[in-house]
């Protein structure tokens, strides 16, 4: 559900062609591929041609696009078989990119977070980025006492393996770290773990 | 640190120096020699100008020496035939020794603080919000160019002495050589995370604000400062307070923080340019419209018409009660 009670959780938009970006750059993963599919086809054939597309084949749903998107004369598509790749992929593009471009994310929320992360980097502004959220909201989680990040976190209460400690997933989301916070689970009287629940995923 | 009485510091003329033909520089400093209220990159002050006829104008002049030296606030004066009169009376009245009044420092004009890179455009006396812009960078390690066009070798001395301390960073532009300055040209092929400030005369922010917008940059990545207006100016209104029931006029070139600083009375402030919310305050009665021009409330504030950030906002009214 995209509706959450979670303050921190970032507002996520619709991607749609920003008219004003003389280049483009459009990343995604898994489930996000159907959304650039629906974003390349709102696009007229000179945004097309100024469009870069990076695609991580990588998905906790199972949701492959690439055929679609191999359709669209796009300036070049780029095609990784991780998460990891496709935002370094993505650093690498952005390197070199200059004043006018315009970056449109859509995948999951460890995906949009890590990848906003690397567009701060290069100083881009919330009125250059277009993110949408796609597929499962499984958590990405940062561990408060090793700093290990946690992908696709599905549980309340889980192991760090980082540290092998029991976390407890709290509803507080960091956009500089992209992920959400994980606290030791017992660390107020050791042993008694609090109710382990489904995440809103 | 000295503090401002009714609104103002009143600070000695240490120098005047003739810079330009048309342009002086002041260095001011407390009378006491104590230290002056802090200011960032790209502050103003108002002076106020005493006229015989015992009326005051208050001309907006950028800080042009170091943020990071608040024994002295230097500023340009440009001597300009507008019929106003402020800045003759400053070049011709003034002289070295003479007191003068001058408001809390405000800056409508900040440095980004995320930017990888400043490209700065002044034209002529542009130029000094720039000044303790790039004194700031310098010493921050952030990296930046200045592209400065002048209209003369006899009006490019401002911009060779910052030639002088920033080497090729610094371009001149009409300064004898033939060379024009072309705003598309700076602009173009820009990295990522680049962010231009423009300072000049209004066809000159027009420019660069076209150039930039025709090279795919968004509004938050231009700032610009136009020497035409300064951000709390307007038509002139009365203010009632309704703790002591006081009426107060807001003349045209003061905000409504600055005429109730004026009368005696206290508001609360940070930054005195509409971005921290310190000052807001609860409007009681309107009857008008109030012209916001914060950065501080929401659209939904705004239409509430109850709340109104008295450092740079205004009212359009026949009437308006402020809970202070």
């Amino acid at each position: 559900m995209l509706i959450t009670g979670i303050k921190s959780r970032p507002v996520y938009d619709e991607l749609t062609p920003m008219a004003t970006g003389l280049s483009h750059v459009a990343a995604a993963q898994g489930s996000g591929g159907g959304v650039l599919v629906r974003l390349l086809g709102e696009m007229t054939p000179e945004q097309l041609a100024t469009t870069t597309v990076l695609y991580s084949t990588e998905s906790f749903t199972g949701k492959n696009h690439l055929a679609d998107l191999q359709a669209f004369p796009v300036r070049e598509l780029l095609v990784f078989p991780s998460n990891t790749e496709a935002v370094r992929g993505l650093d690498a593009f952005l390197l070199t990119a200059e004043m006018g471009t315009r970056l449109y994310l859509s995948g999951s929320e460890g995906f949009i977070g890590t990848s906003m992360q690397v567009a701060t980097s290069y100083g881009m502004n919330t009125d250059e980025v277009l993110r949408e959220h796609a597929g499962s909201f499984v958590r990405r989680v940062w561990c408060a006492h090793c700093s290990h990040y946690s992908e696709n976190v599905t549980r309340r209460v889980f192991r760090c393996p980082g540290c092998e400690r029991d976390l407890v997933v709290r509803d507080h989301y960091s956009r500089r770290l992209a992920a959400f916070q994980g606290v030791k689970a017992d660390g107020e009287v050791p042993g008694e773990l609090p109710d382990d629940e489904e995440l809103d995923t | 640190m000295s503090e401002a009485q009714h609104g103002s510091l009143r600070l000695r003329v240490d120098r005047i120096e003739p810079v330009t033909p048309e342009i002086n520089r002041y260095t001011l400093s407390a009378e006491d020699g104590s230290w002056l209220p802090p200011f960032s990159g790209g502050s103003h002050v108002r002076v106020l100008i005493p006229f015989d006829d015992g009326q005051t104008r208050r001309n907006a002049y950028s800080l042009m020496s170091s943020p990071y030296d608040t024994s002295k606030y230097q500023i340009a004066v440009r001597r300009i035939h507008d019929g106003k009169r402020g800045s003759i009376t400053l070049h011709e009245k003034v002289r070295e020794g003479d007191a003068l009044l001058v408001t809390t420092p405000a800056n409508l004009f900040p440095l980004s603080k995320h930017a990888r890179h400043h490209v700065f455009i002044a034209g002529g006396v542009g130029v000094t919000p720039i000044y303790s812009q790039l004194d700031e960078l310098n010493l921050k390690g952030g990296s930046f160019e200045l592209h400065l066009a002048v209209r003369g070798p006899e009006h490019a001395t401002l911009g060779r002495e910052l030639q002088e301390i920033y080497g090729e960073r610094v371009r001149l532009y009409g300064d004898g050589d033939g060379s024009r300055l072309n705003a598309s040209d700076v602009l173009a092929g820009r990295p990522l995370g680049t962010h231009a400030y423009v300072c000049g005369p209004a066809r000159m922010v027009d420019d660069v604000i076209g150039a930039a917008h025709a090279h795919g940059w968004t509004d938050s990545n231009i700032h610009f400062e136009r020497f035409e207006d300064l951000g709390s100016t307007g038509a002139p209104f009365s203010v009632t307070l309704a703790r002591s029931g006081a009426v107060i006029e807001v003349s045209p070139e003061q905000s409504l923080l600055e005429a109730v600083e004026e009368a005696g009375h206290k508001l609360p402030y940070l930054c005195r340019g509409g971005a921290c919310g310190e000052c807001e305050t609860e409007v009681l009665e309107l009857d008008g419209s109030i012209d916001h021009r914060d950065d501080w409330l929401s659209e939904s504030d705004r239409c509430t018409n109850k709340l109104i950030m008295p450092c740079v906002s205004r009212a359009t009214c026949t009437k308006i009660v402020i809970n202070a």
